[in-house]
């Protein structure tokens, strides 16, 4: 138990653990997994419709990762944040108007590119859409000028 | 209901496997754009290649989905500003450590974080909705001779 629960998972079986899952959820209703379809959902009567599967999927992510801290002995309230601690900043200030203003491009973005790291960067890839691979190379050029950029004037 | 708890249920299990391979972990994130950690690139791989066999099998029909359901896994459709689309999704990736999945798995793990980037990304995709909405709204709304406010009334 302590190896499911407790010790972290290595990245292949991680990554077949989620590749599983998305077969999984696709044999069992037919739905390709999706998280920021659901915050469109929660955000708009309209696409939730008459078939709010996806809030519903996404209220249950929190769940189970409580329901693991559970088993694994947790979980414990915490605000820390490793690295850009440790590196750039320690103000509470800076740290919550940073996770806030990031949460927002996220939001927007996601939207706006009609998918975000499951929906497209996973599911999309796999399939070999065009749309896909180009919003996931989007994702990785932010994600990587953006943390180099980050670390570099903080260090 | 059943229909309620099987959706909970899966979304718990995918919550529960961002945790496990340490996808809510902010040094993954931040140690993967500076190329110092590259266990969740390892885990996005893995799981791109082993989804690609079953995602094929599904498509092509040799394997049903259960009780012969519908199969609604398609190619998402590509439009020119997705490349700038998906740029600024990696800038709140980089700045949070977080997307929308794992942000609502550190919910789950009592990360504050989690909830800050999560009220984060509401307003974002409320956002892009509103600016998406107007035109269409008042359009829809003109068609149909409805002058009530309560078309546009923000659904949260």
């Amino acid at each position: 138990m302590e190896q499911i629960f407790e010790t972290p998972w290595p990245f292949w079986l991680s990554g077949a653990g989620i590749g599983l899952f998305v077969i999984l959820l696709a044999w069992l209703s037919g739905k390709p997994l999706g998280v920021s379809g659901g915050f469109a959902q929660a955000c708009d009567a309209k696409q939730r419709g008459k078939d709010p599967w996806k809030l519903i999927f996404a209220f249950g992510i929190p769940l189970g990762a409580f329901l693991g801290a559970l088993a694994a002995g947790g979980p414990n309230w915490t605000y820390e944040l490793g690295f850009f601690e440790s590196e750039i900043s320690q103000s509470l200030a800076v740290k919550t108007g940073m996770l806030f203003i990031g949460g927002l491009c996220i939001g927007y973005g996601a939207r706006w590119a009609g998918g975000c790291t499951s929906g497209h960067a996973i599911v999309g890839v796999a399939q070999g859409a065009k749309s896909s691979l180009i919003v996931t190379a989007g994702f990785m050029a932010g994600g990587v000028l953006v943390t180099q950029a980050l670390y570099w004037l903080g260090a | 209901m059943t229909r309620i708890l099987s959706f909970l249920s899966l979304g718990a299990l995918f919550g529960f496997l961002l945790t496990r391979a340490e996808a809510t972990e902010y040094n993954r994130i931040a140690g993967m754009f500076l190329f110092k950690d590259m266990h969740l690139a390892g885990v996005m791989g893995v799981a791109i290649a082993v989804a690609a066999i079953g995602l094929r099998l599904l498509k092509s029909g040799t394997v049903k989905p259960l009780g012969n359901k519908k199969l609604d896994v398609q190619k998402k459709p590509y439009h020119k500003y997705q490349f700038v689309a998906g740029i600024t999704f990696g800038v709140g990736w980089a700045l949070t450590g977080a997307c929308p999945g794992t942000a609502l798995a550190q919910v789950g793990q009592l990360k504050v974080q989690g909830i800050v980037v999560t009220l984060g990304i509401l307003t974002g995709v409320f956002a892009y909705l509103k600016q998406q909405k107007p035109p269409q709204t008042a359009e829809g709304a003109a068609q149909l001779g409805d002058h009530s406010p309560v078309a546009e009334a923000p659904a949260l």
